[in-house]
């Protein structure tokens, strides 16, 4: 399995944000979860990307159980947040080259050159975070979370305050990542963004998982009439 | 051990050690011959100093406990580190209640900079920032972190702050306090110390054992809060 | 280079472009060592106090006040854009972060202490070019001190619903063996006494700055952990 968690269980203090979350991912795999607000989605993405401790239960990845103070592993996952990560007194190829340092990759100048290219902020390279724009900010942290080419993505509400145009970008990179060697774990509550790019939908309502299947025979309607009796039911 | 366990000997400590102060009182008001310099007021010394000990004991128990906790995250670790820093900071108050009274009678001064005095306050604001940010953490496993961090840096400080009060004194000349310990101590004061650091120490322990059971039942009321709730 | 000090350069960096570009720290820091310069002047009374007598406790309280201003807010230049987590969840050791962020702050408040040295030198007219490789050493052994300690304890204070309010009641009371043997070699080096006099002195700011540095390096990741 490239992703796995076993019992996940987070709680702060006396609120339990996800309670008992198993999932097996193989590498080509690609997880929407879908939940409202309070559902647990981040926690459980926090938890798969080791931002996070689990207060029980284990994640690993590639058969390995993951270490958050081990900082190894952290090599082959990238992270999209819908908060970008980036120093906004940072031009956009200082930001990228920051992160080539902190991941240590070899070339970082062409990695940084490449990662722009990919998002479509070459002729950005010197401009300062600040003065992108939303949608530009937002292609340019999504360079920043592949830039070291990882095997897992996990991707916090990508959709989220995207401008059409950064919209295609983040589609036509992710539809990259179908390369059958990668795992990918979205969490939203766009459904129709969330169906395109998954093979596997689980929705999750209260930190548990109550309703798993598989994509490509779901019909849309038919699941987006479900999906919202479920969460009407919970409120 | 169970909970129950921990109360009851918490709970016999304690009373032996309630007892033993009254011994430790009796001692030192009757039976304990009076210094010749201070008089009367020096009797106080044989609370103040077992107080004091008490208290940096205390740190240390809190220190160990925090640190092992980082470690092994076991939430026993935790409650006894905060236990031994309650009853830290209880006993650290007495000292610094104490001195003064003894200062202002036996050299005329409410305050002065003598180096354990000064320690012992020092130590009374580690214990409190010790519980502040215990009190001012959302998470509360983030609390009990952050606790633990105050507390093991705190306890690495102590021999720093020791010595720089002791140089700081050496400097400035400070009214000489008849310091009545070491061996010219006379035998019934020595006497009277030890019972005094003895009784400290197991009424310490008996409070340390009822508080830690005391968290233990809060964190088990917690628990089934939360099973009745789910 | 290895890994570790490309990480570790890489923050600094980043922490150093950040700060000459935005300039907040630099400009809150430097305004409050000239201020509190004038505000100390007129706070004594020049017909009963001698300037060069308090010169060096003055330097050394307007390095603690004004360091901690500044140390304080270390962590919210990460707090924009949740950039701290992008930090957290790289491959950089916590202690490679801790150790980042001790050296940008040494910078700025060892360049703070400097300055206050100057400007108090310059306002309350006391001529301290005796000894002043050993002041420098002195003032700049304290400053890494106080900057482990406080550094470690703004995270800690930054993760708190307190926030800096709480920082002071956390850092003072470990502050003052910095204090104490810190404040008493500068005095003495001012005063025109040999360096080798505050030799013993300078060895215990040693020592503690080492402890300082050690503890905080090892005790940073359990501040951070989510």
């Amino acid at each position: 399995m490239a992703l796995e968690a076993r019992d996940l269980v987070r709680e702060y203090g006396s609120v339990v944000a996800v309670d008992g979350i198993d999932l097996k991912l193989a590498p080509g795999e690609a997880l929407t979860v879908f939940g409202p607000n309070g559902a647990g989605k981040s926690t459980l993405l926090g938890m798969l990307g080791g931002a996070m401790h689990p207060t029980r239960g284990t994640v690993s990845i590639g058969g390995v159980a993951i270490d958050p103070s081990v900082t190894s592993w952290r090599h082959r996952v990238g992270i999209l947040s819908h908060r970008g990560f980036l120093y906004a007194r940072l031009t956009a190829a200082e930001n990228l080259r920051f992160y080539a340092d902190l991941f240590g990759l070899d070339d970082p100048e062409a990695r940084v050159a490449q990662g722009l290219g990919r998002v479509g902020l070459t002729d950005r390279a010197r401009t300062e975070a600040r003065h992108l724009s939303h949608g530009m900010k937002q292609r340019l942290s999504l360079a920043r979370a592949l830039l070291h080419d990882p095997e897992i993505v996990l991707l916090d509400e990508p959709y989220t305050g995207l401008d059409p145009s950064a919209a295609a970008v983040l589609r036509n990179v992710l539809g990259e990542l179908k390369d059958g060697a990668r795992t990918v774990v979205v969490v939203t509550h766009n459904l129709r963004e969330g169906l395109a790019m998954a093979t596997r939908v689980a929705i999750q309502l209260r930190g548990r998982f109550v309703w798993e299947g598989a994509a490509n025979d779901l019909d849309a309607v038919a699941f987006e009439r479900h999906y919202h009796e479920t969460i009407e039911v919970a409120a | 051990m169970s909970t129950a366990g921990v109360r009851r000997g918490g709970t016999a400590l304690t009373l032996i050690g309630l007892a033993g102060l009254i011994g430790l009182f009796w001692l030192s008001f009757f039976w304990v011959s009076t210094e010749v310099n201070q008089g009367v007021a020096q009797r106080i010394f044989y609370v103040h100093v077992p107080a004091a000990w008490t208290s940096f004991m205390a740190i240390g128990i809190s220190a160990l406990c925090s640190g092992v906790y980082l470690w092994l995250r076991d939430e026993r670790l935790d409650r006894a580190a905060l236990a031994a820093a309650e009853g830290g900071f209880v006993f650290a108050t007495i000292v610094l209640v104490t001195g003064p009274l003894w200062g202002k009678i036996a050299w005329g001064t409410y305050w002065t900079w003598e180096p354990r005095l000064t320690l012992t306050l020092l130590l009374w604001f580690i214990f409190l920032g010790y519980f502040m940010v215990r009190g001012s953490t959302e998470d509360p496993e983030k609390g009990k972190r952050f606790a633990a961090v105050v507390a093991l840096v705190g306890a690495i400080d102590i021999p720093f702050i020791h010595v720089s009060v002791l140089w700081f004194r050496s400097l400035h000349p400070q009214p000489v306090v008849a310091k009545a310990e070491g061996p010219t101590l006379p035998q019934d004061m020595l006497t009277t110390l030890l019972v005094g650091v003895l009784v400290f120490t197991v009424l310490f322990f008996g409070l340390f054992l009822m508080r830690y059971a005391l968290e233990g039942l809060r964190a088990e009321l917690q628990l089934r809060e939360r099973r009745t709730s789910s | 280079m290895s890994t570790y000090l490309r990480q570790l350069a890489a923050i600094v960096r980043k922490d150093l472009v950040l700060e000459f570009r935005s300039k907040d720290r630099l400009v809150a820091m430097g305004a409050f060592a000239v201020l509190a310069a004038v505000l100390f002047n007129f706070s004594l009374d020049n017909a009963s106090v001698r300037p060069r007598d308090v010169l060096a406790g003055l330097v050394w309280m307007t390095l603690v006040f004004g360091g901690l201003l500044g140390v304080g807010r270390t962590f919210h230049l990460e707090a924009e854009d949740d950039a701290f987590r992008g930090l957290m969840t790289s491959p950089a050791p916590k202690d490679a972060v801790y150790l980042a962020k001790v050296v940008v702050n040494f910078v700025l408040v060892y360049g703070l202490s400097v300055l206050a040295l100057g400007v108090f030198s310059l306002f309350l007219a006391v001529d301290v070019g005796a000894n002043l490789p050993g002041t420098l050493l002195v003032l700049a052994l304290g400053a890494l001190g106080f900057v482990a300690l406080s550094t470690l304890f703004a995270a800690v204070s930054t993760g708190t619903t307190m926030g800096e309010t709480l920082l002071p009641v956390l850092v003072f009371p470990l502050l003052l063996p910095m204090v104490v043997f810190g404040a008493g070699a500068t005095g003495r080096l001012i005063a025109g006494r040999p360096f080798a006099e505050v030799a013993g002195n300078v060895r215990v700011l040693g020592a503690f700055a080492v402890a300082a540095v050690a503890a905080g390096a090892v005790l940073f990741r359990f501040v951070v952990e989510e």
